[in-house]
């Protein structure tokens, strides 16, 4: 078992997803997958270190890489559980979008708190043959603790490689945002459109500053 | 601590039994939680406990002991857990991280000043933990269903027996002497203290961003359950595909 130094950072998780930004440590790229994660990284970083941009600019500009990388469709689809069967159409679509929002949302109060962590790709493995998780470490110039475990999903099924989910120290984020989206529904009578509300009414909550 | 641990299992036992007369929704079923309008009720029981008991006093303890105090205590805590830690790698088979738990208790015990310092994760020995309910996991014994207990939160039968066997065979437990209660007490009081407040942000982070904080709960907790019992190998993680 690791140490629970930092057990359930759901925030951190979250902004992962949404930012494999940091540092790139020495590219081993093995693999496409990696390839992917480790030049993602170097962009983002770049964005992150460029002292011309405003932050709202640096805020915007980070946010069109990430929504470039990260296959939100198909990560809200997952999260919708057995309720994707269900649901009318045109509902699956204002949850993807409202999803989206708060996921957004999300990344940006964490934005605000970035302090320098870097990201390191250390390798992959391949799952099957569009379906990889690559490895990176989480190190914190500003803690004295072991650096933490990244990992990134990719899928590459479209063509093209896609972001897909991130764990931080072994919890996967759409897991658990499935389950609580499921959770959710199932309290609801299966109807989405409670569950784009909510979430609607989280991402304003998120933009708001912590007290 | 017998006396803490007793009136512990009567809550367990206490709260077993409400879980008897709720009727399990489907979803409760499907999700391996029979007893959840229980365990939500706990959940909140154990909210009132960490509101107005708990981080008041975690707030007393961040403005009157400075950073490195605060590392000193969650140091020493550790080290105390070092002798479970190495019992339970041995009864997995895991015998490099057993060394590795021993050289660490000789090494923080006696140059770490009684375990105040952390010289073993400097020198290369870092730290990792176990217990009695990941033992019981490696040696095949499923999880149950998803608990939360009072005062300490999201578990499962495995777990919760695990926290009792290693509560029993923690070596400060079996030494008699006179103040034991208020040594055990305290020790656990600081135990919670220190995990407070070194998971405060991340706890709020997750009760701000949550569309349901019960469920985002009891997910990380087996997650991060499973990752613990695989000591964090890549082979076996079960992950859907999407």
């Amino acid at each position: 078992m690791r140490l629970p130094h930092s057990p359930t950072r759901r925030a951190l998780l979250l902004a992962a997803l949404l930012s494999p930004v940091l540092t790139a440590g020495p590219a081993m790229a093995a693999n496409v997958a990696e390839s992917f994660v480790d030049e993602n990284i170097r962009k983002g970083l770049d964005i992150l270190r460029d002292r011309k941009l405003t932050t709202v600019q640096r805020r915007d500009q980070f946010e069109t890489l990430l929504l470039g990388l990260v296959d939100v469709r198909r990560i809200g689809l997952f999260t919708l559980g057995q309720y994707r069967r269900t649901a009318p159409p045109e509902d699956i679509e204002a949850f993807i979008n409202a999803f989206k929002n708060y996921a957004t949302a999300a990344y940006q109060s964490y934005f605000a708190k970035y302090t320098n962590q870097t990201l390191k790709v250390t390798g992959s493995t391949q799952r099957t043959p569009t379906d990889f998780i690559v490895q990176t470490l989480l190190i914190d110039p500003n803690s004295s603790q072991q650096p933490s475990e990244v990992d990134f999903r990719v899928r590459t099924d479209t063509g093209k490689p896609v972001l897909v989910d991130v764990a931080y120290q072994g919890i996967w984020l759409s897991l658990e945002e499935r389950d609580q989206f499921v959770a959710f529904l199932g309290q609801n009578n299966g109807n989405v459109r409670t569950l784009i509300a909510h979430l609607s009414e989280l991402a304003v909550n998120l933009g708001k500053p912590t007290q | 601590m017998r006396g803490v641990r007793g009136l512990f299992l009567g809550l367990v036992a206490l709260a077993l039994a409400g879980c008897a007369t709720a009727p399990a929704s489907p979803e409760a079923l499907a999700a391996n939680d029979p007893y959840e309008q229980t365990n939500r009720d706990m959940l909140k029981f154990n909210g009132k406990i960490d509101k107005y008991f708990v981080i008041p006093t975690v707030g007393i303890y961040f403005v009157l002991v400075p950073e490195g105090g605060r590392r000193g205590v969650h140091n020493f805590l550790g080290n105390l857990s070092l002798p479970t830690i190495f019992v339970n790698d041995m009864l997995q088979g895991e015998l490099s991280r057993a060394g590795k738990s021993m050289w660490r208790l000789v090494i923080n015990t006696t140059v770490g000043l009684g375990g105040f310092f952390d010289p073993a994760s400097k020198i290369g020995v870092p730290g990792h933990g176990e217990d009695f309910g990941q033992t019981l996991a490696v040696w095949g014994v499923d999880d149950g269903p998803y608990l939360v207990l009072p005062f300490f939160g999201p578990s499962n039968p495995r777990d919760a027996a695990g926290l009792a066997v290693d509560a029993a065979m923690d070596p400060t437990n079996q030494i008699p002497f006179k103040q034991h209660i208020w040594w055990s007490a305290g020790r656990e009081y600081f135990t919670l203290l220190d995990l407070r407040a070194q998971t405060y942000q991340a706890i709020q982070g997750i009760q701000r961003g949550s569309v349901d904080y019960y469920s985002s709960l009891r997910s990380l907790y087996r997650q991060l359950r499973n990752e613990q019992i695989r000591n964090g190998r890549k082979q076996g993680q079960d992950l859907p595909d999407f």
